[in-house]
């Protein structure tokens, strides 16, 4: 008989009434490596934690890790959510706090939070610069936690995983905010990993995965169901196809033809450059990709457009028609435009509930601080039905799955019927059916005259209506040009 | 320079002391119209003044920074912080003259000598802004008579000035004309689209002026805010290392406790607070803090009385004089108590257990909130004024005991509060000895309710009830709290 390196029986989890997990029995077997899929909502995350010990379970988890092996005998789970504190253990960050530059240091380094990290686990320091080269970290160093985009964020968490080495890791969403190098790099690390004894354990609806997984389970009714390969995951069913809410089809009005203009735009942070020599307009109408490597600038460069970076101010920037800092105030530039990133949802009010978070996009706030009126509270209302959200009307945000979470934050966004769509890597985190939806929509909403800028990674699941493409390399514009059409 | 509350007539400084209208927020239906287009000048670029200053400048305002020579020949922090979000840096001579308006917001001690550099600098007819009155109150500086002085103070520290404006909201602010200074009668005018500037205006604000802005921000700061704070920290820790509760446990149980006790204040008042105990230990705490409220009421009441008097703010400028002597001894001192010296060890509290286990703590804090809201109305402090000073601050001070201990408090509030909170310290432990003998784990450091059947007689606990929720301050904070429901939680644990 061979033995179960970790053997689970009758575990049961329930948040508030809702049952997630029902007396789930699972055993892992050595040299297994598993892929936990399926749809959304379904518990994959919460059997991850629960393994890891961060859940409130009933039911017995046993594990029996090899006591010869030089692998620390323990689980490590990675977050699909990037979590970092600052040097008081202090949580309270807020939405682009990065941009507003202050001198007093409120979060570790890169550097200090990886020596602190190898004291106390006992790793030698010397062994992570192999995967801070690999990850293209190297540069980070000395940069502040607070500092790090969000796919930054995800590589430090997994720099940490695979430097660390538990016998059993679990990654929830491993490939989540990376570009595509850089998952192909995970991979072969994973596979690495796995060659020195690491036990795998990946949640994610991804196809490309590293060769070393065999085995494959998804969760129905609580319970695992074994499935023999990747292609039998179940899918989320496809949306069913509704009018767009009338409001949303109405061409929102703008009287500058330009809405962005910069010319020559740096953005630098001590002797750090982070934006050189920006030049880029961006027309009514107009559809566009914005791509480039994590670091790259991307999200810097939008949050000079909607008025969040200060150093937006002094620049040559002119948005709907206003020169920068000539009287405007960021409030005047958001009402123009509507924006989703994963920055944004991380900040997000841990507190709101999705009639609120949605209602909140009305006046741009994080948090809904005032009474709407009759229309008002009808454009809630459409757009829950429209996105099937009505029966979560009164549920905590965080408390949905991550793909519906999104489509709240799009709701939010649209309900003031923005002349301009930022959509900041808004499919981060969903798998392909949710995408697939996502963009949809996103092509629904722009066939009424909307201008776009999106930013993805992956290349084949972007909306159609994309027309311009802008490129950024260190900090700068590679290329700009139009998108041939698809065939 | 004479202190210029001193300088007034009886009728005068009641006067002033009892200004204080909780404004509605359609009084701010201008917007920032009264300071667009012109230009304002902030002196110093710390937490406040560059917070400040970024909020001003997103809400359409023309905002620069006029720093000391020095500090941008050596690029100094302030510098650094001007500099690296874009804004226009210059030195007085420059930039002063231009300024339509000067919002000095540098460290209390420089105001005087900031002031003489600044004045004779201004246009003729330009606004003169503070954050804080000391300067104009304590110290009595003359304004020339041109100019108007203003103050816009927010009730919280410089980086959540930021944080709630940037979420679409603001935080409590206090703003006020000086009637000496008033020549054009545009004061008001102004402070009101400042305050829109930061977004205080969508927190509650309420029209003071220097004169109560002083005299309660000082008693607030010295009594409940941080001296009780502190001197609680310290007895609740010693008490239960004396009586052999595992010090990690101790420390951990005070650096957290008075975050997680006060967050309940802060949403509900002293009720929300005493209902997360249950009634045998709300009965209990009741008990305790009547006691400790006639044990420290003489000390409340002297410290008013010295702040009132001007006697408060005379020693303090001598020991400014004295470069800081008494503050660095006393801040030394701070650093090797026994609670600063412990670290909170690595044990899960329940959010509950704070409660339970620190019904002294709980106690403590409503006998120090209502002693100086009491003692501050009955000085002539209008209730709105005192709130703000006492309950209101409370949580924001835990916070930071919370992040860093009494050491990360001490050095985030000004020095004036530093001061203060050791001048109370050093009165009110000695004050509380023979108390503290009476003191066991059952209240601090142990489940109060453990052993106990929770029963409790019905015409105790109704009358224990109403006389909390009748207490003064749980009826003005009911009305002020309104405006700011939807303040985040601050947490740390």
């Amino acid at each position: 008989m061979i033995n179960s390196v970790v053997h689970i029986t009758h575990l049961s989890l329930q948040y508030a009434h809702d049952v997630i997990l029902d007396q789930l029995n699972w055993q892992i077997l050595p040299e297994e490596h598993w892929l936990i899929g399926g749809k959304s909502g379904s518990g994959k995350s919460s059997l991850g934690k629960a393994l890891a010990g961060l859940e409130k379970i009933s039911g017995n988890i046993q594990f029996f890790f090899d006591p010869s092996s030089p692998l620390p005998a323990r689980v490590l789970y990675v977050s699909n959510w990037y979590q970092f504190t600052n040097l008081e253990g202090d949580r309270n960050f807020y939405y682009q706090q990065r941009y507003n530059k202050q001198q007093r240091n409120d979060t570790l380094t890169v550097y200090a939070e990886l020596m602190h990290y190898s004291k106390e686990e006992n790793l030698t320091f010397e062994e992570v610069e192999k995967y801070l080269s690999l990850f293209d970290f190297l540069d980070f160093k000395n940069t502040q936690l607070i500092e790090l985009s969000s796919g930054e964020h995800k590589k430090l968490q997994l720099i940490k995983a695979l430097w660390l080495k538990p016998q059993l890791l679990i990654i929830d969403e491993p490939y989540t905010g990376l570009d595509k190098a850089s998952r192909n790099k995970l991979n072969q690390f994973l596979e690495e990993l796995v060659a020195a004894g690491v036990q795998l354990m990946l949640i994610t609806n991804d196809e490309n995965i590293p060769s070393c997984i065999n085995r494959f389970a998804e969760i129905e009714n609580g319970q695992l169901k074994i499935l023999s390969a990747i292609q039998h995951f179940s899918k989320d069913l496809a949306r069913r196809q509704k009018p767009l809410p009338y409001f949303l089809r109405q061409e929102s009005k703008e009287s500058a033809d330009i809405f962005v203009h910069m010319e020559n735009i740096r953005v630098r942070y001590g002797e750090k450059e982070v934006l050189k020599n920006i030049s880029w307009t961006v027309r009514k109408g107009e559809k566009w990709l914005l791509q480039g490597h994590n670091g790259s600038g991307k999200s810097t460069l939008l949050s000079l457009i909607n008025g969040d970076h200060p150093q937006a101010y002094a620049s040559e920037i002119h948005l709907f028609g206003n020169k920068r800092g000539s009287g405007e105030s960021i409030w005047d530039i958001k009402a123009h435009l509507g924006i989703v990133s994963p920055e944004l949802h991380w900040y997000f009010d841990k507190a709101a509930k999705v009639w609120q978070a949605i209602a909140s996009g009305l006046y741009d706030s994080i948090g809904l601080f005032r009474q709407l009126n009759y229309e008002q509270q009808q454009r809630v209302n459409q757009l829950m039905d429209f996105f099937e959200l009505t029966s979560y009307k009164d549920r905590l945000l965080t408390s949905l799955p991550l793909g519906k979470q999104r489509l709240v934050l799009l709701a939010r966004t649209i309900i003031k019927n923005p002349s301009l769509l930022i959509l900041d890597e808004p499919c981060q985190g969903l798998d392909q059916v949710q995408t697939e939806h996502f963009n949809a929509v996103v092509d629904e909403l722009c066939s009424f005259g909307k201008t776009l800028i999106y930013v993805g990674h992956y290349e084949t699941l972007l909306p159609s209506c994309l027309e311009n493409k802008i490129v950024l390399e260190k900090g700068e514009v590679k290329t700009i040009q139009k998108i041939a059409a698809y065939a | 320079m004479a202190n210029y509350f001193n300088t007034l007539p009886l009728r005068e400084k009641l006067n002033q002391l009892g200004v204080a209208e909780f404004m509605d927020i359609s009084e701010f239906a201008d917007g920032v119209s009264a300071l667009k287009g012109k230009k304002i000048v902030i002196v110093g670029c710390g937490a406040q003044g560059l917070n400040q200053g970024l909020n001003l400048r997103d809400s359409g305002l023309d905002v620069s920074y006029a720093l000391r020579k020095e500090a941008i020949e050596q690029k100094r922090d302030s510098w650094k912080n001007a500099t690296d979000n874009n804004f226009t840096v210059g030195t007085y001579e420059e930039l002063i003259p231009t300024a339509d308006l000067v919002s000095n917001l540098t460290p209390d001690k420089q105001h005087s000598s900031v002031i003489d550099a600044v004045m004779p600098l201004m246009k003729e007819g330009a606004t003169l802004s503070y954050s804080h009155g000391f300067n104009i109150v304590e110290e009595g500086k003359q304004i020339r008579k041109d100019i108007t002085v203003v103050m816009t103070a927010p009730k919280c520290p410089g980086s959540e000035v930021r944080a709630e404006y940037l979420r679409g909201f603001g935080v409590p602010t206090l703003i006020a004309v000086h009637p000496e200074n008033d020549p054009q009668g545009k004061g008001l005018a102004e402070a009101k689209a400042y305050c829109v500037g930061t977004g205080g205006h969508k927190a509650g604000v309420l029209r003071s002026s220097f004169v109560a802005e002083v005299k309660s921000d000082l008693m607030g700061e010295q009594t409940i805010l941080c001296g009780l704070l502190q001197t609680g920290s310290i007895l609740s820790f010693d008490k239960m290392v004396e009586k052999g509760i595992e010090p990690g446990y101790a420390s951990k149980l005070v650096q957290y406790g008075v975050e997680v006790i006060t967050e309940a204040l802060k949403q509900g008042g002293i009720t929300a607070m005493m209902d997360r105990l249950s009634n045998v230990a709300k009965i209990k705490a009741f008990e305790v803090a009547e006691e400790l409220k006639t044990i420290m009421r003489p000390l409340f009441q002297k410290h008013q009385d010295d702040i009132m008097g001007g006697e408060f703010s005379r020693v303090m400028m001598e020991d400014w004089a004295n470069g800081d002597k008494n503050l660095l001894t006393w801040r030394a001192a701070t650093g090797e108590t026994a609670f600063e010296k412990t670290p909170a060890g690595d044990i899960k509290i329940g959010e509950q257990e704070y409660f339970d286990h620190a019904v002294f703590m709980v106690s403590y804090i409503k006998a120090g909130v209502e002693l100086a809201f009491e003692t501050m109305v009955e000085a002539g402090i209008k209730p709105e004024s005192a709130y703000y000073e006492s309950l209101h601050e409370t949580p924001l001070i835990a916070n930071t005991i919370a992040r860093k201990k009494l050491f990360e408090m001490n050095r985030v509030i000004s020095d004036t509060a530093e001061y203060g909170c050791y001048l109370f310290d050093h009165a009110c432990k000695p004050l509380l000895a023979d108390f503290m003998k009476t003191v066991d784990t059952d209240i601090i450091g142990k489940n109060y309710n453990e052993g106990k059947d929770g029963a409790v007689d019905n015409q105790e606990l109704i009358a224990v009830n109403d006389a909390i929720r009748n207490h003064p301050v749980e009826k003005v904070g009911a009305v002020l709290r309104k405006a700011m429901t939807a303040m985040k939680a601050i947490k740390t644990v």
